[in-house]
Protein backbone atom coordinates (compact mmCIF):
# COMPACT_ATOMS: atom_id res chain seq x y z
CA UNK A 1 0.00 0.00 0.00
CA UNK A 2 1.19 3.51 -0.78
CA UNK A 3 1.79 5.24 2.55
CA UNK A 4 1.70 8.63 0.84
CA UNK A 5 -2.05 8.13 0.35
CA UNK A 6 -2.60 8.24 4.12
CA UNK A 7 -3.38 11.51 5.85
CA UNK A 8 -0.55 13.21 7.82
CA UNK A 9 -1.90 11.93 11.15
CA UNK A 10 -1.79 8.33 9.96
CA UNK A 11 1.61 8.88 8.38
CA UNK A 12 2.88 10.08 11.76
CA UNK A 13 1.65 6.84 13.34
CA UNK A 14 3.46 4.88 10.62
CA UNK A 15 6.62 6.88 11.42
CA UNK A 16 6.20 6.01 15.08
CA UNK A 17 5.76 2.36 14.09
CA UNK A 18 9.00 2.34 12.08
CA UNK A 19 10.84 3.85 15.03
CA UNK A 20 9.39 1.32 17.45
CA UNK A 21 9.75 -1.75 15.21
CA UNK A 22 13.06 -3.00 16.72
CA UNK A 23 11.56 -2.73 20.23
CA UNK A 24 8.37 -4.49 19.14
CA UNK A 25 10.35 -7.25 17.48
CA UNK A 26 12.45 -7.73 20.60
CA UNK A 27 9.31 -7.84 22.76
CA UNK A 28 7.79 -10.47 20.48
CA UNK A 29 10.88 -12.62 21.09
CA UNK A 30 11.19 -12.11 24.84
CA UNK A 31 7.59 -12.23 26.06
CA UNK A 32 6.86 -15.81 24.83
CA UNK A 33 10.05 -17.10 26.47
CA UNK A 34 9.16 -15.39 29.74
CA UNK A 35 5.56 -16.55 29.89
CA UNK A 36 6.47 -20.08 28.83
CA UNK A 37 8.60 -20.45 31.96
CA UNK A 38 5.66 -19.31 34.10
CA UNK A 39 3.37 -21.83 32.38
CA UNK A 40 5.86 -24.60 33.13
CA UNK A 41 5.99 -23.49 36.76
CA UNK A 42 2.19 -23.66 36.91
CA UNK A 43 2.21 -27.13 35.33
CA UNK A 44 0.42 -25.96 32.19
CA UNK A 45 1.38 -27.82 29.03
CA UNK A 46 1.09 -25.49 26.08
CA UNK A 47 0.66 -27.06 22.65
CA UNK A 48 2.05 -24.08 20.77
CA UNK A 49 2.72 -20.38 20.98
CA UNK A 50 2.72 -17.97 18.10
CA UNK A 51 3.65 -14.33 17.94
CA UNK A 52 3.72 -11.63 15.33
CA UNK A 53 4.32 -7.93 15.00
CA UNK A 54 1.75 -6.30 12.76
CA UNK A 55 3.26 -5.62 9.35
CA UNK A 56 3.49 -2.05 8.09
CA UNK A 57 1.14 -2.93 5.24
CA UNK A 58 -1.46 -4.35 7.60
CA UNK A 59 -1.13 -1.33 9.90
CA UNK A 60 -1.50 1.05 6.96
CA UNK A 61 -4.64 -0.80 5.86
CA UNK A 62 -6.11 -0.46 9.32
CA UNK A 63 -5.21 3.22 9.55
CA UNK A 64 -6.74 3.89 6.16
CA UNK A 65 -10.06 2.53 7.42
CA UNK A 66 -10.15 4.02 10.93
CA UNK A 67 -6.96 6.02 11.49
CA UNK A 68 -8.79 8.94 13.11
CA UNK A 69 -9.73 6.66 16.00
CA UNK A 70 -6.12 6.39 17.18
CA UNK A 71 -4.23 9.25 18.77
CA UNK A 72 -0.88 7.50 18.39
CA UNK A 73 0.65 4.04 17.99
CA UNK A 74 0.05 3.21 21.65
CA UNK A 75 -3.71 3.42 21.11
CA UNK A 76 -3.56 0.31 18.95
CA UNK A 77 -4.01 -2.87 20.97
CA UNK A 78 -2.93 -5.44 18.42
CA UNK A 79 0.34 -4.04 17.12
CA UNK A 80 1.96 -7.00 18.83
CA UNK A 81 -0.01 -10.24 19.02
CA UNK A 82 0.58 -13.51 20.81
CA UNK A 83 -1.38 -16.70 20.64
CA UNK A 84 -1.25 -19.40 23.29
CA UNK A 85 -2.71 -22.73 22.21
CA UNK A 86 -3.51 -25.30 24.87
CA UNK A 87 -4.52 -28.94 24.65
CA UNK A 88 -7.30 -28.69 27.22
CA UNK A 89 -10.09 -26.19 27.53
CA UNK A 90 -9.64 -25.76 31.27
CA UNK A 91 -6.00 -24.84 30.63
CA UNK A 92 -7.21 -21.72 28.77
CA UNK A 93 -8.38 -20.33 32.11
CA UNK A 94 -5.13 -21.35 33.77
CA UNK A 95 -3.15 -19.53 31.07
CA UNK A 96 -5.37 -16.49 31.61
CA UNK A 97 -4.73 -16.55 35.32
CA UNK A 98 -0.94 -16.64 34.75
CA UNK A 99 -1.22 -13.64 32.42
CA UNK A 100 -3.30 -11.77 35.01
CA UNK A 101 -0.49 -12.21 37.51
CA UNK A 102 2.21 -11.13 35.05
CA UNK A 103 0.68 -8.22 33.19
CA UNK A 104 -1.66 -5.30 33.59
CA UNK A 105 -4.82 -6.35 31.80
CA UNK A 106 -6.82 -3.75 29.95
CA UNK A 107 -10.20 -5.14 30.92
CA UNK A 108 -12.16 -2.63 28.83
CA UNK A 109 -10.62 -4.02 25.67
CA UNK A 110 -10.22 -7.69 26.64
CA UNK A 111 -12.87 -10.06 25.36
CA UNK A 112 -14.04 -13.43 26.50
CA UNK A 113 -15.71 -14.57 23.31
CA UNK A 114 -16.67 -17.78 25.04
CA UNK A 115 -19.14 -15.86 27.22
CA UNK A 116 -20.42 -13.66 24.43
CA UNK A 117 -21.79 -16.66 22.63
CA UNK A 118 -25.41 -16.97 21.74
CA UNK A 119 -27.15 -19.96 23.27
CA UNK A 120 -28.30 -21.22 19.89
CA UNK A 121 -25.06 -20.93 18.00
CA UNK A 122 -21.52 -22.25 18.13
CA UNK A 123 -18.32 -21.01 16.68
CA UNK A 124 -15.30 -18.96 17.42
CA UNK A 125 -14.60 -19.44 21.08
CA UNK A 126 -11.55 -17.67 22.29
CA UNK A 127 -10.31 -15.54 25.13
CA UNK A 128 -8.45 -12.34 24.22
CA UNK A 129 -6.53 -10.26 26.74
CA UNK A 130 -5.04 -6.87 26.04
CA UNK A 131 -1.93 -6.69 28.17
CA UNK A 132 0.76 -4.25 29.17
CA UNK A 133 4.05 -4.94 30.93
CA UNK A 134 3.89 -3.29 34.37
CA UNK A 135 6.86 -1.18 35.43
CA UNK A 136 7.17 -3.38 38.51
CA UNK A 137 8.00 -6.32 36.21
CA UNK A 138 10.25 -4.53 33.73
CA UNK A 139 11.37 -0.97 33.24
CA UNK A 140 14.12 0.37 31.02
CA UNK A 141 14.97 4.10 31.16
CA UNK A 142 16.15 3.81 27.54
CA UNK A 143 12.79 2.39 26.45
CA UNK A 144 10.06 3.65 28.81
CA UNK A 145 7.63 3.20 25.91
CA UNK A 146 7.78 -0.58 26.47
CA UNK A 147 5.41 -0.10 29.39
CA UNK A 148 3.01 1.85 27.17
CA UNK A 149 2.76 -0.74 24.41
CA UNK A 150 -0.34 -2.86 24.62
CA UNK A 151 -0.33 -6.28 23.09
CA UNK A 152 -3.03 -8.84 22.49
CA UNK A 153 -2.87 -12.40 23.75
CA UNK A 154 -5.33 -14.88 22.27
CA UNK A 155 -5.88 -18.05 24.25
CA UNK A 156 -7.58 -21.06 22.74
CA UNK A 157 -7.42 -24.82 22.50
CA UNK A 158 -5.90 -26.78 19.64
CA UNK A 159 -9.40 -27.60 18.38
CA UNK A 160 -10.59 -24.01 18.63
CA UNK A 161 -7.47 -23.00 16.76
CA UNK A 162 -8.09 -25.60 14.05
CA UNK A 163 -11.68 -24.48 13.68
CA UNK A 164 -10.76 -20.79 13.53
CA UNK A 165 -8.16 -21.45 10.83
CA UNK A 166 -10.43 -23.65 8.74
CA UNK A 167 -13.33 -21.28 9.13
CA UNK A 168 -11.07 -18.49 7.96
CA UNK A 169 -10.07 -20.58 4.97
CA UNK A 170 -13.65 -20.86 3.79
CA UNK A 171 -13.67 -17.15 3.03
CA UNK A 172 -16.33 -16.45 5.63
CA UNK A 173 -14.19 -13.76 7.21
CA UNK A 174 -13.11 -12.25 3.92
CA UNK A 175 -16.53 -10.83 3.24
CA UNK A 176 -17.34 -13.22 0.44
CA UNK A 177 -20.87 -14.41 0.90
CA UNK A 178 -21.02 -18.07 1.86
CA UNK A 179 -24.25 -20.00 1.24
CA UNK A 180 -26.26 -20.66 4.39
CA UNK A 181 -26.00 -24.42 4.19
CA UNK A 182 -22.18 -24.20 4.45
CA UNK A 183 -22.41 -21.81 7.36
CA UNK A 184 -24.77 -24.22 9.04
CA UNK A 185 -22.32 -27.09 8.49
CA UNK A 186 -19.49 -24.99 9.91
CA UNK A 187 -21.59 -24.31 12.99
CA UNK A 188 -22.32 -28.01 13.36
CA UNK A 189 -18.60 -28.73 13.23
CA UNK A 190 -17.90 -26.02 15.76
CA UNK A 191 -20.48 -27.53 18.10
CA UNK A 192 -18.89 -30.93 17.70
CA UNK A 193 -15.40 -29.59 18.42
CA UNK A 194 -16.74 -27.81 21.49
CA UNK A 195 -18.14 -31.12 22.77
CA UNK A 196 -14.86 -32.90 22.03
CA UNK A 197 -12.93 -30.21 23.91
CA UNK A 198 -15.21 -30.68 26.91
CA UNK A 199 -14.89 -34.46 26.73
CA UNK A 200 -11.08 -34.30 26.66
CA UNK A 201 -11.14 -32.13 29.76
CA UNK A 202 -13.62 -34.41 31.49
CA UNK A 203 -11.52 -37.49 30.71
CA UNK A 204 -8.42 -35.77 32.03
CA UNK A 205 -10.19 -34.74 35.24
CA UNK A 206 -11.54 -38.26 35.74
CA UNK A 207 -8.10 -39.79 35.15
CA UNK A 208 -6.55 -37.38 37.64
CA UNK A 209 -9.24 -38.35 40.15
CA UNK A 210 -8.64 -42.06 39.44
CA UNK A 211 -4.89 -41.68 39.99
CA UNK A 212 -5.47 -39.82 43.24
CA UNK A 213 -7.82 -42.56 44.43
CA UNK A 214 -5.31 -45.29 43.51
CA UNK A 215 -2.49 -43.44 45.28
CA UNK A 216 -4.64 -43.19 48.41
CA UNK A 217 -5.51 -46.89 48.27
CA UNK A 218 -1.84 -47.81 47.80
CA UNK A 219 -0.81 -45.53 50.65
CA UNK A 220 -3.47 -47.00 52.95
CA UNK A 221 -2.37 -50.54 52.13
CA UNK A 222 -5.66 -51.72 50.60
CA UNK A 223 -3.73 -53.32 47.75
CA UNK A 224 -6.24 -56.08 47.07
CA UNK A 225 -8.69 -53.40 45.95
CA UNK A 226 -6.30 -51.84 43.46
CA UNK A 227 -6.43 -53.10 39.87
CA UNK A 228 -3.01 -53.75 38.37
CA UNK A 229 -2.28 -51.19 35.67
CA UNK A 230 0.48 -48.79 34.69
CA UNK A 231 -0.66 -46.03 37.03
CA UNK A 232 -1.32 -48.18 40.07
CA UNK A 233 1.91 -50.15 39.60
CA UNK A 234 3.92 -46.93 39.33
CA UNK A 235 2.38 -45.67 42.59
CA UNK A 236 3.09 -49.04 44.22
CA UNK A 237 6.76 -48.90 43.19
CA UNK A 238 7.12 -45.69 45.18
CA UNK A 239 6.74 -47.90 48.26
CA UNK A 240 9.85 -49.82 47.09
CA UNK A 241 8.10 -53.19 47.49
CA UNK A 242 11.07 -55.23 46.20
CA UNK A 243 13.66 -53.31 48.23
CA UNK A 244 13.86 -55.64 51.25
CA UNK A 245 14.25 -58.75 49.09
CA UNK A 246 16.87 -57.05 46.90
CA UNK A 247 18.90 -56.09 49.96
CA UNK A 248 18.60 -59.62 51.33
CA UNK A 249 19.87 -61.09 48.05
CA UNK A 250 22.67 -58.50 47.83
CA UNK A 251 23.81 -59.51 51.32
CA UNK A 252 24.60 -63.03 50.03
CA UNK A 253 27.78 -61.75 48.34
CA UNK A 254 27.93 -58.27 49.84
CA UNK A 255 27.02 -57.15 46.35
CA UNK A 256 26.52 -53.67 45.02
CA UNK A 257 22.95 -53.13 43.77
CA UNK A 258 22.49 -51.52 40.38
CA UNK A 259 19.14 -49.72 40.55
CA UNK A 260 16.95 -49.84 37.48
CA UNK A 261 13.31 -49.43 36.54
CA UNK A 262 10.90 -52.11 37.72
CA UNK A 263 8.26 -50.97 35.23
CA UNK A 264 9.12 -53.63 32.59
CA UNK A 265 8.06 -56.33 35.11
CA UNK A 266 4.45 -55.12 34.94
CA UNK A 267 4.03 -57.06 31.67
CA UNK A 268 5.36 -60.20 33.33
CA UNK A 269 3.02 -59.88 36.32
CA UNK A 270 0.10 -59.38 33.96
CA UNK A 271 1.29 -62.32 31.87
CA UNK A 272 1.26 -64.47 35.00
CA UNK A 273 -2.38 -63.54 35.54
CA UNK A 274 -1.99 -61.07 38.40
CA UNK A 275 -5.00 -58.78 38.60
CA UNK A 276 -4.36 -56.50 41.58
CA UNK A 277 -1.46 -54.98 43.48
CA UNK A 278 -2.51 -57.33 46.27
CA UNK A 279 -1.44 -60.23 44.03
CA UNK A 280 2.08 -58.81 43.77
CA UNK A 281 2.16 -58.12 47.48
CA UNK A 282 1.16 -61.74 48.17
CA UNK A 283 3.86 -62.91 45.74
CA UNK A 284 6.49 -61.03 47.73
CA UNK A 285 5.19 -62.33 51.06
CA UNK A 286 4.69 -65.93 49.96
CA UNK A 287 7.64 -66.39 47.60
CA UNK A 288 10.26 -64.05 49.06
CA UNK A 289 12.10 -66.92 50.81
CA UNK A 290 12.02 -69.03 47.65
CA UNK A 291 13.40 -66.13 45.57
CA UNK A 292 16.19 -65.76 48.13
CA UNK A 293 16.96 -69.50 47.94
CA UNK A 294 17.32 -69.26 44.15
CA UNK A 295 19.79 -66.38 44.56
CA UNK A 296 21.79 -68.26 47.22
CA UNK A 297 21.97 -71.32 44.96
CA UNK A 298 23.03 -69.32 41.91
CA UNK A 299 25.38 -66.63 43.14
CA UNK A 300 26.27 -67.91 46.62
CA UNK A 301 29.25 -69.86 45.32
CA UNK A 302 30.45 -67.20 42.87
CA UNK A 303 32.43 -64.03 43.47
CA UNK A 304 29.86 -61.90 41.64
CA UNK A 305 29.52 -58.76 43.73
CA UNK A 306 27.16 -56.70 41.61
CA UNK A 307 23.48 -57.40 41.03
CA UNK A 308 20.64 -55.60 39.34
CA UNK A 309 17.55 -54.68 41.36
CA UNK A 310 15.65 -56.73 38.75
CA UNK A 311 16.91 -59.85 40.48
CA UNK A 312 14.09 -59.60 43.06
CA UNK A 313 11.07 -59.63 40.67
CA UNK A 314 12.90 -62.09 38.41
CA UNK A 315 13.51 -64.65 41.16
CA UNK A 316 10.03 -64.12 42.61
CA UNK A 317 8.49 -64.93 39.24
CA UNK A 318 10.77 -67.94 38.72
CA UNK A 319 9.81 -69.29 42.16
CA UNK A 320 6.12 -68.69 41.51
CA UNK A 321 6.26 -70.48 38.15
CA UNK A 322 8.28 -73.42 39.51
CA UNK A 323 6.05 -73.90 42.53
CA UNK A 324 2.83 -73.65 40.51
CA UNK A 325 3.85 -76.20 37.89
CA UNK A 326 4.59 -73.74 35.10
CA UNK A 327 7.79 -75.65 34.34
CA UNK A 328 10.21 -74.89 31.55
CA UNK A 329 7.52 -73.42 29.28
CA UNK A 330 6.41 -71.02 32.02
CA UNK A 331 9.93 -69.79 32.70
CA UNK A 332 10.69 -69.39 29.00
CA UNK A 333 7.43 -67.42 28.69
CA UNK A 334 8.57 -65.11 31.47
CA UNK A 335 11.96 -64.47 29.85
CA UNK A 336 10.29 -64.04 26.45
CA UNK A 337 8.17 -61.23 27.92
CA UNK A 338 10.97 -59.46 29.69
CA UNK A 339 13.85 -60.06 27.26
CA UNK A 340 12.05 -60.59 23.98
CA UNK A 341 11.48 -63.97 22.38
CA UNK A 342 14.61 -66.04 21.90
CA UNK A 343 15.69 -69.68 21.65
CA UNK A 344 18.26 -68.89 24.32
CA UNK A 345 15.44 -68.29 26.82
CA UNK A 346 14.57 -71.97 26.48
CA UNK A 347 18.13 -72.96 27.38
CA UNK A 348 17.98 -70.78 30.50
CA UNK A 349 14.56 -72.17 31.42
CA UNK A 350 15.90 -75.70 31.00
CA UNK A 351 18.89 -74.98 33.25
CA UNK A 352 16.65 -73.40 35.90
CA UNK A 353 14.35 -76.41 35.91
CA UNK A 354 17.39 -78.65 36.41
CA UNK A 355 18.24 -76.57 39.49
CA UNK A 356 14.67 -76.80 40.79
CA UNK A 357 15.22 -80.22 42.39
CA UNK A 358 18.03 -78.82 44.56
CA UNK A 359 16.01 -75.87 45.84
CA UNK A 360 14.59 -76.42 49.36
CA UNK A 361 11.27 -74.64 48.66
CA UNK A 362 10.51 -77.10 45.85
CA UNK A 363 10.68 -79.97 48.30
CA UNK A 364 8.42 -78.41 50.92
CA UNK B 1 42.25 -60.09 26.67
CA UNK B 2 41.72 -58.17 23.45
CA UNK B 3 39.20 -55.60 22.34
CA UNK B 4 38.88 -54.86 18.63
CA UNK B 5 36.80 -51.81 17.79
CA UNK B 6 35.45 -51.30 14.29
CA UNK B 7 33.47 -48.30 13.14
CA UNK B 8 30.76 -49.26 10.66
CA UNK B 9 28.42 -46.84 8.86
CA UNK B 10 25.50 -47.58 11.19
CA UNK B 11 27.21 -48.77 14.38
CA UNK B 12 30.38 -49.29 16.35
CA UNK B 13 31.30 -52.91 16.98
CA UNK B 14 33.59 -53.89 19.85
CA UNK B 15 34.75 -57.50 19.71
CA UNK B 16 35.87 -58.92 23.05
CA UNK B 17 38.31 -61.82 22.91
CA UNK B 18 39.31 -63.90 25.91
CA UNK B 19 38.48 -63.70 29.62
CA UNK B 20 37.10 -60.45 31.02
CA UNK B 21 38.27 -60.87 34.62
CA UNK B 22 39.22 -58.06 36.98
CA UNK B 23 42.78 -57.42 35.65
CA UNK B 24 41.52 -57.63 32.06
CA UNK B 25 38.72 -55.17 32.86
CA UNK B 26 41.28 -52.67 34.12
CA UNK B 27 43.37 -53.27 31.02
CA UNK B 28 40.58 -52.64 28.52
CA UNK B 29 38.82 -49.86 30.50
CA UNK B 30 40.47 -47.06 28.41
CA UNK B 31 39.31 -48.73 25.19
CA UNK B 32 35.80 -49.06 26.66
CA UNK B 33 35.86 -45.37 27.54
CA UNK B 34 36.41 -44.59 23.87
CA UNK B 35 33.11 -46.38 23.24
CA UNK B 36 31.27 -43.89 25.49
CA UNK B 37 31.93 -41.25 22.84
CA UNK B 38 30.12 -43.45 20.32
CA UNK B 39 27.24 -44.15 22.70
CA UNK B 40 24.86 -41.68 21.08
CA UNK B 41 24.50 -44.23 18.27
CA UNK B 42 24.44 -48.02 18.27
CA UNK B 43 27.28 -49.84 20.01
CA UNK B 44 27.47 -53.60 19.51
CA UNK B 45 29.50 -55.67 21.95
CA UNK B 46 30.42 -58.82 20.07
CA UNK B 47 30.87 -61.52 22.70
CA UNK B 48 31.29 -64.50 20.34
CA UNK B 49 34.92 -64.90 21.52
CA UNK B 50 34.33 -63.88 25.13
CA UNK B 51 34.92 -66.84 27.45
CA UNK B 52 34.29 -65.39 30.91
CA UNK B 53 32.97 -62.23 32.57
CA UNK B 54 33.55 -61.06 36.14
CA UNK B 55 31.74 -58.38 38.15
CA UNK B 56 34.32 -55.85 36.93
CA UNK B 57 33.44 -56.78 33.34
CA UNK B 58 29.73 -56.37 34.10
CA UNK B 59 30.46 -52.90 35.49
CA UNK B 60 32.09 -51.92 32.19
CA UNK B 61 28.97 -53.06 30.33
CA UNK B 62 26.73 -51.13 32.74
CA UNK B 63 28.69 -47.90 32.43
CA UNK B 64 28.47 -48.16 28.67
CA UNK B 65 24.73 -48.78 28.93
CA UNK B 66 24.28 -45.72 31.13
CA UNK B 67 26.29 -43.60 28.73
CA UNK B 68 24.14 -44.79 25.82
CA UNK B 69 20.96 -44.21 27.79
CA UNK B 70 22.04 -40.63 28.65
CA UNK B 71 22.90 -39.90 25.02
CA UNK B 72 19.87 -41.57 23.45
CA UNK B 73 21.90 -44.42 21.95
CA UNK B 74 21.70 -48.16 22.51
CA UNK B 75 23.94 -51.07 23.37
CA UNK B 76 23.49 -54.47 21.77
CA UNK B 77 25.20 -57.47 23.34
CA UNK B 78 25.72 -59.99 20.58
CA UNK B 79 26.45 -63.73 20.61
CA UNK B 80 27.01 -64.43 24.29
CA UNK B 81 27.78 -68.03 25.21
CA UNK B 82 25.41 -69.89 27.57
CA UNK B 83 27.79 -69.49 30.56
CA UNK B 84 27.93 -65.71 30.23
CA UNK B 85 24.21 -65.52 29.54
CA UNK B 86 23.80 -67.40 32.80
CA UNK B 87 25.89 -64.78 34.63
CA UNK B 88 23.65 -62.06 33.19
CA UNK B 89 20.59 -64.01 34.33
CA UNK B 90 21.86 -64.79 37.85
CA UNK B 91 22.68 -61.15 38.50
CA UNK B 92 19.42 -59.85 37.01
CA UNK B 93 21.13 -58.03 34.14
CA UNK B 94 19.60 -60.04 31.34
CA UNK B 95 16.68 -57.69 30.77
CA UNK B 96 18.83 -54.57 30.94
CA UNK B 97 20.56 -55.24 27.64
CA UNK B 98 19.33 -55.90 24.16
CA UNK B 99 20.80 -59.34 23.56
CA UNK B 100 21.12 -60.74 20.07
CA UNK B 101 22.06 -64.28 19.21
Amino acid sequence: MDIERLDPHCQAIIGQYREMLPVLTRMSEIIPVQIRSFFEEAGIIVAAMEQRVKTEESLAGKLELKGAKYRDLFDLTDILGLRVITFYIDDVDKVASVLERLFDIDWDNSVDKRKAHEIDSFGYLSLHYICRIPESAYYSPEHPEINKIRFEVQMRTVLQHAWANMNHDTGYKSGVEVPKKYLRNLSRLAGMLELIDEQFSTIRSELTEYRRKIQNLVASGDLGEVPLDGDSYRSYLKLNPFGALTRRIAAVNQAEVHENSMMPWLSVFKGLGFKTLGDIDSLIKNYGDAAYQIACYQIGLTDLDIISASIAPQNLCIAFIMKNGGGKAGIKYMFDIINGESEANETIAEMLMEQAGDLPFMNQ
Amino acid sequence: MEINIKTLPDSTVAELVGRLDTPASLEIAPAFESLYEKASGTVVIDCSKLEYISSSGLRLFLTLRKSASDKGGRVIVRSICPEIRNVFMMTGFLNLFQIED
